[in-house]
């Protein structure tokens, strides 16, 4: 039926697609294939535009799970842009060290050879882990392959005297990178299980085992998969909680969209059989009165705002408090923006008002209205209560407080006072009565 | 008040429910005001009011197309002397504060009886604000929200510039319209009211649509100075 979006969509504001939301016929789009190409004739468009339309079952898979299998949520692409930022800036930290030292290496020209194979090796992984069909496991196993072969080829391009006293490999801290990936692609445990093939490749090249270096070594690299593949895995796990609550968000609204909706059809169904009942009389004017009080019902449940008190200020809008005490006798007037108040404060002011609006129930005269403003007034919060009803004389009240009935003098004065407010009762015979409750704000 | 040399009122009725646009139309024939045709949403109501020239449009808040308070603008755009009576099955507060801030001169739940729906129209076609108790609260409510986000603003730019100085500053009530517009909010008819401040009903009548007047001024200065802030000269 559509009326609703005038609620919702207003010019201005653009609808915005959580993330993941995308249309049915998005999502049916899948890659390209070859073997496809000669069902798309030159006229095609048209056909394929019908299809899709037609075509709108959602993907045989759920698109969740498909995304995180490939790994290609947004985050885990920032995360290989991440791995390839430090390969490349690695790359050059080493070609430094490479350059500086070739003059000592027992083999110089083995020393540039292995810079160019870096370098070619560092462009081929950038660009294949830069789109999802890249990130193979076999192209991640040759990763940490060659850099632990890089790592032993520094026993023969090197010498064996700077290789005892501490010289640094051929790649220097290059070889992290292939750890990285492993624990891009895989979470910690492959992260680490990467860690320790690099580090037995350190092995090789020193030829020594469990020395005071290699296990400080193997730490640092255990740390850079271990600690790197559960802080992606985590990142992973909050985007995708972050997403689920964005669907949900998105399908709240939209069922809220829904009623308001309908909650508006039947308002208008319920207030014409009430205007036309009173209007034809008799039997008809009985369903109206009924269709009024349902329709009062219903439009202080759809306006309701939320009497859930904030959790971090405990404080509560006593509008929402204050509404549902209207019905087909009684109006409630509020300001548009909420009227905030300590829960407890607001709780006594909405009780001494249901208090006031009972009086005028039981004793303002069988037709008597009632009207109840809520005000902010810039000190506090006033509200006021009035009846067309029958009033009292002066002094009524201290007379039924004197005999015992405690009634108004209780449940109206007695509740504003215990919080700090004032509450004041006016009345004059045939004039109806008025009361006012006001408490100052925090 | 009437441009038809018959004297009769003509009205537009704006509403997407069919059952209640007939209902209202044959109401208002019946009640002796010629209706000059009827739309079922915001543009059809902009088409069919520049055609027909109403003097008075019964218009819906809730349409499929556009918010109340847009079409409200519009139609003022176009027809600066047709006056707009919204009528709303919700009564969302914030859409019929808009609506009124954008020009419509009143407010009636589509709830009101029969009786009260004609004397609504009667009063907004010769020029009266169609106050109802629910709607001064908002109008009150407003007007306490305006001073207090100008107060906050001036504390903030105390130093500013006197170029937005003027723009704003917030319209105020002044005291004997506090006193009214509570007294329409607690349910008090214009006569009453008169009765108790010793004024004349007219009196009264006149600061009720002052209060109107005010809001819909400064929400026009409003938007034109947001249109000069964004560069839309």
């Amino acid at each position: 039926m559509g009326r609703q979006t005038s609620n919702t969509h207003k010019p201005g504001h653009p609808v915005r697609r959580p993330p993941g939301m995308s249309t049915a016929a998005g999502l049916t789009r899948g890659p390209w294939r070859w073997w496809q190409r000669d069902v798309a004739p030159a006229g095609g468009l048209a056909i394929q535009a019908a299809a899709r339309v037609a075509v709108r079952v959602p993907v045989r898979r759920d698109p969740q799970t498909r995304r995180n299998c490939r790994n290609v949520t947004p985050m885990s692409s920032q995360l290989w842009r991440a791995v390839a930022v430090y390969r490349i800036v690695t790359l050059v930290y080493a070609a430094v060290w490479i350059l500086r030292d070739e003059t000592y290496y027992a083999h110089p020209l083995g020393g540039f050879l292995a810079l160019i194979f870096m370098t070619v090796w560092t462009f081929v992984t950038v660009a294949a882990y830069s789109r999802p069909p890249g990130r193979k496991g076999w192209l991640i196993a040759a990763d940490v392959a060659v850099a632990a072969i890089l790592i032993i080829s520094t026993k023969w391009i090197d010498t064996a005297y700077r290789i005892n006293h501490g010289a640094p490999t051929i790649p220097v801290i290059w070889v992290a990178s292939a750890i990285l990936a492993c624990a891009v692609a895989g979470g910690p445990w492959v992260g680490m299980a990467g860690a320790v093939v690099v580090w037995f490749g350190d092995v090789i090249e020193r030829q020594q085992f469990l020395t005071e270096s290699m296990i400080a070594g193997l730490v640092l690299l255990l740390v850079a998969g271990g600690v790197g593949g559960y802080v992606v895995r985590l990142t992973l796990r909050a985007e995708a909680a972050v997403d689920r609550a964005a669907r949900r968000e998105a399908a709240i609204a939209e069922r809220e969209r829904i009623a308001r909706g309908i909650h508006d059809s039947v308002l208008q169904v319920l207030a014409l059989v009430s205007s036309r009942g009173r209007e034809i009389g008799g039997e008809a004017a009985e369903l109206g009165l009924l269709a009024a009080a349902q329709e009062s019902a219903l439009r202080s449940l759809v306006s309701r705002d939320s009497a859930e008190p904030d959790t971090e200020t405990g404080m509560v809008d006593v509008r929402s408090l204050v509404e549902p005490l209207s019905d087909g006798r009684v109006t409630i007037s509020c300001p548009a923006t909420p009227v905030m108040l300590p829960r407890p404060v607001a709780r006594a002011l909405s009780g001494a008002t249901s208090a006031a609006l009972d009086n005028i129930r039981r004793h303002a005269g069988g037709s008597a209205r009632g009207w109840v403003l809520v005000e902010n007034d810039g000190a506090g919060v006033r509200i006021s209560i009035r009846d067309d009803g029958q009033g009292f004389p002066p002094g009524r009240l201290t007379a039924a407080a004197s005999t015992g009935r405690l009634g108004v003098s209780h449940s109206i004065i007695g509740r504003i006072r215990e919080v700090g407010g004032t509450a004041t009762v006016t009345s004059r015979p045939g004039q109806g009565t008025e009361v006012e409750l006001h408490v100052a704000d925090p | 008040m009437s441009p038809t040399p018959d004297g009769q009122v003509r009205v537009l009725v704006v509403d997407d429910h069919p059952i209640w646009r007939d209902a209202a139309a044959r109401s208002l024939t019946e009640a002796g005001f010629r209706v000059a045709g009827t739309a079922g949403d915001g543009a059809q109501a902009l088409r069919v009011a520049a055609a027909t020239r109403p003097d008075v449009v019964l218009l819906d808040l809730n349409l499929p197309d556009y918010p109340g308070a847009e079409v409200t603008r519009r139609l003022l755009a176009a027809l600066p002397s047709v006056r707009v009576l919204m009528l709303s099955a919700s009564g969302e507060r914030q859409d019929v504060l808009d609506a009124v801030t954008a020009g419509a001169s009143g407010y009636l739940l589509k709830s009101a009886e029969v009786r009260d729906l004609v004397d609504a129209v009667r009063a907004t076609a010769s020029g009266h604000a169609v106050f109802t108790p629910g709607l001064a609260g908002l109008v009150l409510g407003e007007y306490r929200r305006l001073a207090q986000s100008t107060a906050g603003q001036g504390a903030a730019a105390a130093p500013g510039a006197s170029l937005t100085a003027g723009s704003a500053t917030a319209p105020q009530l002044t005291e004997r319209e506090t006193e009214i517009l509570r007294l329409v909010a607690k349910g008090l008819t214009y006569p009453q009211i008169a009765e108790r401040l010793t004024l004349s009903p007219r009196t009264v009548q006149n600061h009720v649509q002052n209060t109107l007047s005010k809001l819909q001024l400064h929400n026009k200065a409003q938007l034109v100075r947001y249109a000069l802030e964004s560069g839309v000269d």
